[in-house]
Parts: C-alpha cells; sequence; structure tokens
C-alpha cells in the first residue's frame, strides 16, 4: 500500500456564505463543531486519507468564501477538482435558489473536460436548526432539483449534530474517484470510509 | 533544510593570501582559538576566525569567506579579514570582489563602532563602522564567534556599550562620544570599504581614506555637503535620529548590487513625499563634489552578475534584519508633549513617525487612531474635536434611524435589506468572539457591530457589506468603545480600503499585481519560483491584503500593526512591502520545500500566529527604503490604501446592479 502512488482526489465545497461549508468540512475532518468559525476568506483546504480497500486515498477539501463578491477568486482554486459539493441551508431560501449559480459558475471556470458528467453532490445544510420548524425548503424540492440536473447526489446534512455528514463525504470522495482517468484507478462497488459501516439516508449516492 | 556547506580549509589557497600580507607565521589554528604567534614585526594574533564571511548582494549564494583577525602590535590593535583565495565552490565571486572586499589591517582606534546582530533565524553578524564614517559590510561569523571577537577587543582597547541599543559598541569613546560620533555617523557616503590589492603589511598606514573617494561609487552622482552638520548636532542631544544615522550606514554598508541605484535614489530625488526623516536628512546634504568619473571608471571593473542563484537551498540564510529597532509604545505622557495648548498636533510628521517605531499604548489609542485614520484633523483643537463628535454623532442617527424605520412589514419586500442584513448577523458572530470583548451569548459589542455595519450600508449603499468588513470594523470598536465614533473612524478606514471589496476586485488586483512587481524587484529569484511555479497571481497573499494582516496576527498583534501601518510613514503602501518581507523570511523554505500553488496556500494560511510582527516591520522599512522609486513605480496608482481620485463615482455605475 504504501509503495503506491497515493491517489489526491481534489473536491470544491461552494456555497453562499454562512451555509455551513467551513463547519461540513471540519466536522467531517476533524470530528468537531465550534461556534467560532470564522467567515472565510480567501480560501483553505483540509486534507483526509480515505481507505479504499487496499489502496490509500488523499482527499482535499477546498473551502472557499461564500460571498458573490469573491467569485472571480474562484477560476485559481477549481481548476483540477474532481468533485463539487454545493451547500445550501435549508432554512434560506436563497442559498438554495442560488445552487444553479454556483453550479454554472464552477463549469465556467473549473472548465472540465466533460461537464455534462462532472460530479457534483448537493448537501441541504443545518436540518437540526428550531427542530426544523424554520425550514423553508422541502427534501422533495431539492431532490427535484438534483435530478433536473443529472441526479446529483442529494443529502441532509447537520454539521453542528455531525448528523449525514460521513456519509455525505463518502459519497463525495466515491463520486470524486470516478472523475478520474480509468486507467488509474480500479473501482470496486463500495467505499469505506474510516472504517465505519455505512448507512445512507435520504436519497445517497446512486453510484 | 540543508546546512550551508562549510568550505574544507585545507584545501584553500588563503595561504598565499596571508603571506602576501605579511602574515606568513600565522599559525593554522581551531577557529576562535586565541593563538599567539609571534610576526617579524612584533605583531602578535590575538584573535582568529575562520569562515567570516562577507555577502556581496544579498543572496547566500554570492559570498565571499576568508578569516578575521585581530592583531597586536605593540600598544595598537588591528582588525584584517581577508578572504580565501580559490573557492571554487562560489564561480560567482570575482578575484575583483575579493580584492574589492579585503579588508587590509586597520587600526582600532579608526574604529567608532561596532554593531552586533545575532537573529533568531541565520547568522550572527557584525557591522564594523569606522571612525570617518564608512562602514565595512557586515561580516557574517559562519562558525559564530561574535561574543568573543568583543571580549578581545575589551581586552585591549577601550569599548563600551552604547547607551541607546545594547548591541552597539562604541570604541574609543573617551571624551565625546556624540559630537565624535555624529559628525562622522551621518556621513552617508560609503556603501562598502574596501582596499587595493596590498602587496606589503603596512600597520599603523590608515587603509582606508586613500579608497574613499573610490569606493563611494554607489552615490557617485549625488551632492553630499557634510558642512551642515555641526548645526544640526546641536538639535540632536538625545535624538533617536542619531541611532537613525547608523541605521542609515549599515543600510548602506549592506546595499547590494542588485539594490544599488534604487539606493542612491534615497539621496538623490530627495524632494518626493514618503521619506520622513531620511528624506529629510538627506534633504540637507547637497552639494558636495564627488569625482564621479574615477568612481564611475572604477566601478566598471565589477562586473555585472546575475542574481540568479545556483542551489536554491543556499538562499537566504541571511535575514533582513536591518531596519530600526522597535521603541517602546507612545504613552500619555510623551501624547501631551505632542500636543499644544489648545489640543492641535504640531507637528504630526514627528507624530507619525513616533508611533511608526514604537506604537501606542492601549489605552492612548482612543485618542491617537482617529487622527491616524484621518477622523481628526492633526491642526484641530480640543474644543474642534468635541463640536465635531456631537455633530457626527447626529449625523450618525441620522444614517441608522434609515434601516431602523424599516418594519418587519417593509423588509418582507425588501430583498437587498434582508440579505444584506442576514449576511452581517452571520459574520458578526463570527468575529473575534475569542476575546472577552465580543464573547457570551448577547454581547452588546457584537450587537454594536452589527449595527455599525448595517449603518454603513446604508451611508455607502453603492459599496453595501462585504465579508471582511467586520474583520476591519472589530478592532476599531475595541479601541474607540464608541459607536459614532467606530462609525466615523471605519468610514474613514473604507475610503482607503473600499477598493478591496469592490465587485471587480480591482482593489485586490493591483495590491496583488504590485506585490508581484516588489517581489520581482526585490528577491527575483523568488519571483523566479512562483513563476516557474505558476504562483504569480498571488492568491495566497489575498487574505493578507484584504484584511490588512486581521487573521494572521494575534489581536494585540493587529492593532499595533495597524497603526503602525495608518500612518504611512515610509510610505502609503508599507503594506505591500509587509508582504514581500514576510514572503523573504519564508522564502527559503518555500523554494527549498519546492512548495507548489496548494501547499504555499496551506502554508500561508498555517503562518497564522507565527509571524514575528516586529521583525517583519523592521523588513518591510528596510525593502521599502532600498526599493525607493522603483518600489514606487511597481505600485500602480490608485492602488488601496491611496485616497481615490476625488473625481468620478467610487464604484462604477455598471457594477452597482450586481451589488448586494
Ligand atoms: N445550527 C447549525 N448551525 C450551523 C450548522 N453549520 C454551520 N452552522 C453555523 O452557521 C454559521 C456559518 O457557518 P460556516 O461554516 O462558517 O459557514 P460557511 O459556509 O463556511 O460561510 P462562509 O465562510 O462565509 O462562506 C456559523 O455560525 C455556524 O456555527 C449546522 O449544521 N447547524
Ligand atoms: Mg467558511
Amino acid at each position: 500500500m504504501a509503495s503506491r502512488r497515493r491517489m489526491l482526489l481534489k473536491v470544491i465545497i461552494l456555497g453562499d456564505s454562512g451555509v455551513g461549508k467551513t463547519s461540513l468540512m471540519n466536522q467531517y475532518v476533524n470530528r468537531k463543531f465550534s461556534n467560532q468559525y470564522k467567515a472565510t476568506i480567501g480560501a483553505d483546504f483540509l486534507t483526509k486519507e480515505v481507505q479504499f480497500e487496499d489502496r490509500l486515498f488523499t482527499l482535499q477539501i477546498w473551502d472557499t468564501a461564500g460571498q458573490e463578491r469573491f467569485q472571480s477568486l474562484g477560476v485559481a482554486f477549481y481548476r483540477g477538482a474532481d468533485c463539487c459539493v454545493l451547500v445550501y441551508d435549508v432554512n434560506v431560501m436563497k442559498s438554495f435558489d442560488n445552487l444553479n449559480n454556483w453550479r454554472e459558475e464552477f463549469l465556467i471556470q473549473a472548465s472540465p473536460s466533460d461537464p455534462e458528467n462532472f460530479p457534483f453532490v448537493v448537501l441541504g445544510n443545518k436540518i437540526d436548526v428550531d427542530g426544523g420548524n424554520s425550514r423553508v425548503v422541502s427534501e422533495k424540492k431539492a431532490k427535484a432539483w438534483c435530478a433536473s440536473k443529472g441526479n446529483i447526489p442529494y443529502f441532509e446534512t447537520s454539521a453542528k449534530e455531525g448528523f449525514n455528514v460521513d456519509d455525505a463525504f463518502q459519497c463525495i470522495a466515491k463520486n470524486a474517484l470516478k472523475n478520474e482517468p480509468e486507467e488509474e484507478i480500479y473501482l470496486p462497488d463500495t467505499i469505506d470510509v474510516a472504517g465505519g459501516g455505512r448507512q445512507q439516508r435520504s436519497t445517497g449516492c446512486e453510484c | 533544510m540543508q546546512e550551508p556547506e562549510l568550505h574544507d580549509l585545507s584545501d584553500d589557497a588563503d595561504y598565499a593570501a596571508s603571506q602576501q600580507q605579511g602574515s606568513a607565521s600565522m599559525m593554522r589554528s581551531d577557529s576562535g582559538k586565541h593563538s599567539s604567534s609571534s610576526e617579524h614585526d612584533g605583531a602578535e594574533v590575538v584573535y582568529m576566525k575562520d569562515n567570516v564571511t562577507i555577502h556581496p548582494s544579498m543572496l547566500a549564494s554570492e559570498r565571499i569567506s576568508g578569516r578575521l583577525r585581530l592583531i597586536k602590535q605593540g600598544s595598537s590593535l588591528f582588525m584584517t579579514w581577508i578572504p580565501y583565495k580559490g573557492q571554487n565552490s562560489n564561480a560567482r565571486v570575482s578575484d575583483k570582489d575579493r580584492i574589492l572586499y579585503t579588508i587590509r589591517p586597520v587600526p582600532m582606534t579608526d574604529v567608532r563602532s561596532i554593531r552586533r546582530h545575532t537573529p533568531a533565524l541565520g547568522w550572527q553578524y557584525i557591522i564594523v563602522v569606522l571612525a570617518t564614517g564608512l562602514a565595512f559590510p557586515p561580516l557574517y561569523f559562519y562558525n559564530g564567534g561574535v561574543k568573543e571577537f568583543l571580549a578581545t577587543i575589551k581586552q585591549h582597547v577601550f569599548i563600551v556599550r552604547s547607551a541607546e541599543d545594547a548591541n552597539v559598541f562604541i570604541v574609543n569613546d573617551f571624551q565625546n562620544p556624540l559630537q565624535k560620533t555624529l559628525s562622522s555617523l551621518e556621513i552617508p557616503r560609503a556603501l562598502s570599504v574596501g582596499s587595493e590589492p596590498s602587496t606589503s603589511f603596512s600597520v599603523g598606514e590608515a587603509s582606508v581614506d586613500e579608497n574613499q573617494e573610490r569606493m563611494s561609487v554607489d552615490i557617485q552622482n549625488d551632492n553630499i555637503n557634510i558642512s551642515q552638520y555641526n548645526e544640526r548636532q546641536r538639535q540632536k542631544a538625545h535624538d533617536p535620529a542619531r541611532d537613525l544615522s547608523i541605521q542609515v550606514l549599515e543600510k548602506f554598508s549592506l546595499v547590494t548590487k542588485f539594490a544599488r541605484e534604487t539606493t542612491s535614489q534615497l539621496f538623490r530625488d530627495s524632494h518626493s513625499n514618503g521619506y520622513g526623516a531620511i528624506e529629510r536628512r538627506s534633504n540637507s546634504l547637497s552639494s558636495i563634489d564627488y569625482p564621479s568619473q574615477k568612481a564611475s571608471d572604477d566601478w566598471d571593473k565589477v562586473p555585472d552578475k546575475s542574481p540568479v542563484p545556483q542551489d536554491p537551498l543556499e538562499f537566504d540564510k541571511l535575514s533582513l534584519v536591518w531596519g530600526k529597532p522597535r521603541q517602546s509604545p507612545l504613552g500619555s505622557d510623551e501624547w501631551f508633549t505632542f500636543l499644544d495648548s489648545e489640543g492641535r498636533i504640531m507637528d504630526s510628521e514627528a507624530l507619525r513617525k513616533r508611533v511608526f517605531y514604537g506604537g501606542v499604548e492601549q489605552k492612548l489609542r482612543k485618542e491617537v487612531w482617529p487622527f491616524l485614520l484621518g477622523y481628526h484633523d492633526y491642526d484641530s483643537t480640543y474644543a474642534e474635536r468635541e463640536y465635531l463628535k456631537a455633530m457626527k454623532k447626529a449625523e450618525f442617527e441620522t444614517v441608522k434611524k434609515q434601516w431602523q424605520s424599516i418594519s418587519p412589514e417593509q423588509a418582507r419586500r425588501f430583498t437587498k435589506f434582508r440579505e444584506r442584513k442576514g449576511l452581517i448577523d452571520k459574520d458578526v458572530v463570527r468575529t473575534d468572539r475569542s476575546l472577552s470583548f465580543y464573547d457570551g451569548d448577547d454581547n452588546p459589542n457584537v450587537n454594536l457591530l452589527h449595527d455599525i455595519l448595517l449603518t454603513y450600508s446604508f451611508y455607502n449603499f453603492d459599496l453595501g457589506y462585504c465579508q471582511g468588513m467586520s474583520d476591519l470594523l472589530s478592532p476599531i470598536l475595541f479601541v474607540l468603545e464608541d459607536e459614532s465614533e467606530s462609525f466615523w473612524c471605519f468610514v474613514k478606514l473604507m475610503e482607503r480600503l473600499g477598493p478591496n471589496f469592490n465587485r471587480d476586485q480591482n482593489g485586490m488586483h493591483s495590491q496583488l499585481f504590485a506585490i508581484t512587481k516588489l517581489v520581482e524587484l526585490l528577491d527575483s529569484p523568488l519571483h523566479n519560483y512562483f513563476t516557474q511555479r505558476d504562483c504569480l497571481n498571488y492568491f495566497f497573499c489575498f487574505r493578507w491584503v484584504l484584511i490588512q494582516f486581521k487573521r494572521e496576527f494575534e489581536f494585540d498583534k493587529t492593532l499595533r500593526l495597524w497603526e503602525v501601518l495608518w500612518t504611512h510613514y515610509p510610505s502609503e503602501h508599507l503594506h505591500l512591502y509587509v508582504c514581500v518581507a514576510i514572503l523573504k523570511r519564508y522564502r527559503s523554505k518555500i523554494i527549498g520545500e519546492q512548495m507548489d500553488f496548494d501547499t504555499l496556500l496551506k502554508f500561508i494560511n498555517e503562518l497564522s500566529g507565527h509571524i514575528n510582527l516586529d521583525a517583519v516591520v523592521r523588513d518591510a522599512e528596510a525593502l521599502c527604503i532600498c526599493a525607493g522609486e522603483n518600489g514606487d513605480a511597481c505600485i500602480p496608482p490608485g492602488t488601496p490604501p491611496s485616497l481615490p481620485a476625488e473625481d468620478g463615482l467610487l464604484y462604477p455605475q455598471q457594477e452597482l446592479d450586481d451589488v448586494l
């Protein structure tokens, strides 16, 4: 295992400011949630080792600033992405409406070779807030949009409670892997992230 | 990281050199050991150190190593440094250079002072300033031994520590320390002192003066008059400028070929704004005839060299510790000396300079920041400021009312307002919450942040709110502790930094562009590295620039840095030099570890909290002065924090539609 070249999978997290991108990334990589994350300025990334049968992959997760005004920076960071995660806040309609913009902006700036089949994953975050009572985007509506964009896998998450975050990232990793050139990888039908059993909630990963 | 290679001296042909110099009997003893070998003239070597090195340029790869000795003859002590010959490993250094930099025996009576530098990173070095005002280039002690060097001198000549700076040792200072030093130290005549290839060992013969003219080549076209010194000395009994003069000299002794032209401009075109004390000093230096013809002829002998180093790992082991040392922060008592009886600041330039070098004590910031930010005029009186405060408070309340009067009903139909408020809501609870000033639930100061930002987004509706603004406001509110005053100071700051937040990011782009140019100017190997690695967009500096290093330092350090930057003292754009200084500090790591864009970004993000503020400000000052006009030329007009031109819309109309 160690002798093999470790493959880097690059994942970009996009979405409006404050939807919880930084929180999700930290929950997944460091298994913690803090109320004190600062608004992201510029960009940063965390990496996590992902085991996959007998192979190790490095998931490089890029967290960027959500404010529209900084979007022009994206081009520097999006290039070479293997998967793009679109996040919205289920309690904020605008953040859902903007998913389309984020998706298009990403495709323009990253200009992947096969935009039609480029893997996206959508996360509806903050489902814990107010016991779900302040929710304004229904699961149904979100799934419908995902279906219309080529069956994008969809997850509902809470970065705060750590709910569904691992599952979502397993799917993300798997999709990122799928995006790699054929000869580089060998694709088994299960992926085991952090060794845990995996139970999928929501639509789950169609791959 | 790789250690600098040490030269195996057994292969060096330096014997030839030393023999030529008449020190044939010098024993090849272990470095640093006091060897007492008698010479033909009854001279005795009392100190010897190998691998003492001069860096003709700032590149560590370009260096001349040699042997430093103290020789005692009769009651006199001489210092000499002779480079090794035949250092094949260093083809960049020509024999001419070796000869040029050779220090033939100089009697200690000719030495004015010795400054010791012991940077945390890099080698220790000393700078020897002669009574004539000339300074030798820094001598780097690759194998240590500075302390021993000074101790040895102390055994033989009278040497005292300078009262102003514990690292400066004044030699032979029997009578009038100040008088004597001033006239000598202030002559920025020579950048380095070398000597002709000498054929005989001539102890006792001042070997420097005869070479002064030819060594002054770097300022060959400058006209310098030293006759006015006496007059100025009077004002300077306790002027820190005295120390500055040492600094200036040292800088000049450090000036490298690459910076030759830019630095000489310091003393030439000194009428442009922005150089403060150094400028004023040089203004009074006018018209002395320099034998420029001779000098330039001589200079031609030194071949120009490309600064591209062969081995990236050898880069920059030396640090740029040659700005002025930091002072203690400005306190209340001293503050009042800047004010006249009605509260006007009599010499704003002196104040700015004072703040630049020392910052301001926390409890005094409330008074000083409004001036630095331009909210108060320096020549306003106490009464005028009180009046302004009242007027501005009313004006603030008026703008604040504008959003306060929006009912929930109205807000429902006012998407832009809701979105803007939503952004601010989200950001204020993510701003400096670990500070007790902003921590806890329902903290009233967090609400103040919110109200000020929302008010600002109405005050300047075109610019609106953008992430990063809360980071800029937080320290201001923390310091001023007053809603309206904080608002107006923030307004002032945004007059300068607003373009950072423009939708088209033009302010950011011009700053990142300027950094690119400055690095190209001040560190071309690093620039080449970034070019190779496709890192020229400098996005890894984005956060530094957008919020003025707010996330890179602990809170109190940020306050210090900001007040220093706001003095605009050596330059309005000092923050860009701070960027360059930080990059230069870590250049050997960046290049040595062959960082790519991703790694570099990560590395820089993780520098947060680990950057030595004082050192970086000192370096930035030195770089800024060194870059001179060429540095200015790297910075496009209107680059923040320059005030925008009066005419025209601040935020071009076509962008407004997209702005929140
Ligand atoms: N209740 C709850 N709050 C969350 C959750 N995820 C994030 N938050 C909070 O939402 C706010 C924004 O979270 P961040 O993770 O900083 O948001 P972001 O998307 O990274 O925002 P930008 O960096 O501005 O683009 C913070 O105050 C978080 O504490 C969640 O799942 N549940
Ligand atoms: Mg974030």
